[in-house]
């Protein structure tokens, strides 16, 4: 058995360790804090700044373009660009860091976390991508019908601008894949460390 | 909760409790540049969460809570390799030798030692010995890793064996 004298001592050992006094000031405390809210702002900015840059653009070719087809692909962009600023108010806006939460619930945090970005990425395809397909397929079809060549050509140069958009979308959609994959990893980490 | 009261909160914490978070610090980062950020990172949360102490606990176990919680979310944040061959009390007890001949050779190597043992251990294991180190009792250490009694009981009566097996019989620190 143990015995408590030599128990004390590890405890001695531990808390007599020598301390490096590393302290912070409240100003370096507010800078700190004031640095992280500003990157959640950089970042806030850029995805919604690149979905309001869409809904201008779109909006401007409602005013330039007067084909029926081109409008109604517009409209549809904007509409699938709005819902994709819902979805990422949606995701954003989840559970709030557990300050003093109790251990598993920390962790469970963490975890669940991971599990809804692994979800966001997997799924790529029916809220970030998927929104865009109509509009996009729509307005380039317009753009196609519009263009003052034959119509063989036409046709042509839709399935050539549906394609590259497909091709983009698909890069897009296996970089996320490859994403969430490496998040997998990560939570099954973690689940490693609940016990 | 003003911010003045939460800042003198932050400030009577730190001042109690600073060299205590440091040595947290120590059992959660070998590298010295990272445990220099992973205690800011603490002072931080620590700095935030007294915007919603409430009271229900003591500050202690609020500090000590927040300190691991910030720690397990850095060490979650910079995923470490290593991490995945954590082990816990029980695969600890199980894998030591009964003693190490070396163990005693020098107090700054059986601190060491111990801070190696600690930082392989899975986090709530972590939490527990750190906490039995840092002096606390059982029913400290439970409110603070949200254990049972009985959990934290069968956890304490592990890491004292541990340490006898891993440091044999003679003292820790002899020179």
């Amino acid at each position: 058995m143990p015995n408590e004298p030599l128990q004390d001592e590890f405890r001695n050992l531990w808390q007599d360790q020598p301390s490096e006094n590393i302290t912070m000031s409240l100003e370096e405390i507010r800078a700190k804090a004031g640095k992280f809210q500003r990157r959640i702002w950089r970042r806030n900015a850029l995805e919604y700044g690149a979905i309001a840059i869409v809904v201008i653009v779109f909006g401007l070719y409602l005013q330039w373009f007067p084909a029926p087809v081109m409008r109604a692909g517009s409209v549809m962009i904007i509409a699938g660009a709005l819902y994709v600023a819902y979805q990422l108010h949606r995701r954003a806006a989840s559970e709030t860091t557990p300050a003093a939460a109790e251990f598993e619930q920390c962790l469970g945090f963490h975890r669940r976390a991971l599990e809804r970005q692994r979800e966001a990425l997997a799924n790529i395809w029916s809220w970030y991508l998927g929104p865009f397909i109509p509009g996009l397929t729509i307005f380039s079809a317009g753009m196609a019908m519009a263009a003052p060549i034959p119509f063989r050509h036409r046709v042509l140069a839709a399935a050539i601008m549906l394609a590259v958009i497909g091709g983009v979308f698909w890069l897009v959609a296996q970089m996320n894949l490859r994403a969430a994959r490496k998040l997998q990893i990560r939570i099954d980490e973690l689940k490693s460390l609940e016990q | 909760m003003g911010e003045a009261a939460q800042d003198a909160q932050y400030h009577q914490a730190a001042a109690e409790y600073g060299a205590a978070l440091e040595r947290l610090a120590r059992a959660y980062e070998f590298d010295r540049e990272r445990r220099r950020d992973l205690l800011q990172e603490i002072h931080l949360a620590l700095w935030r969460s007294f915007a919603l102490f409430d009271g229900r606990c003591s500050p202690r176990t609020w500090v000590y809570r927040v300190a691991h919680n910030a720690a397990v979310s850095y060490a979650v944040g910079r995923r470490r390799s290593g991490d995945r061959n954590l082990v816990s009390l029980e695969e600890v007890a199980l894998t030591l030798g009964d003693s190490d001949g070396d163990a005693a050779a020098g107090r700054r190597q059986a601190l060491a030692r111990l801070t190696e043992l600690v930082q392989r251990l899975k986090p709530l294991d972590r939490q527990v010995i750190v906490s039995y180190l840092e002096g606390m009792d059982a029913g400290s250490i439970g409110e603070i890793t949200g254990l049972s009694a009985s959990n934290v009981a069968t956890k304490i009566h592990r890491i004292k064996t541990v340490l006898a097996r891993r440091f044999s019989e003679r003292d820790p620190h002899a020179e």
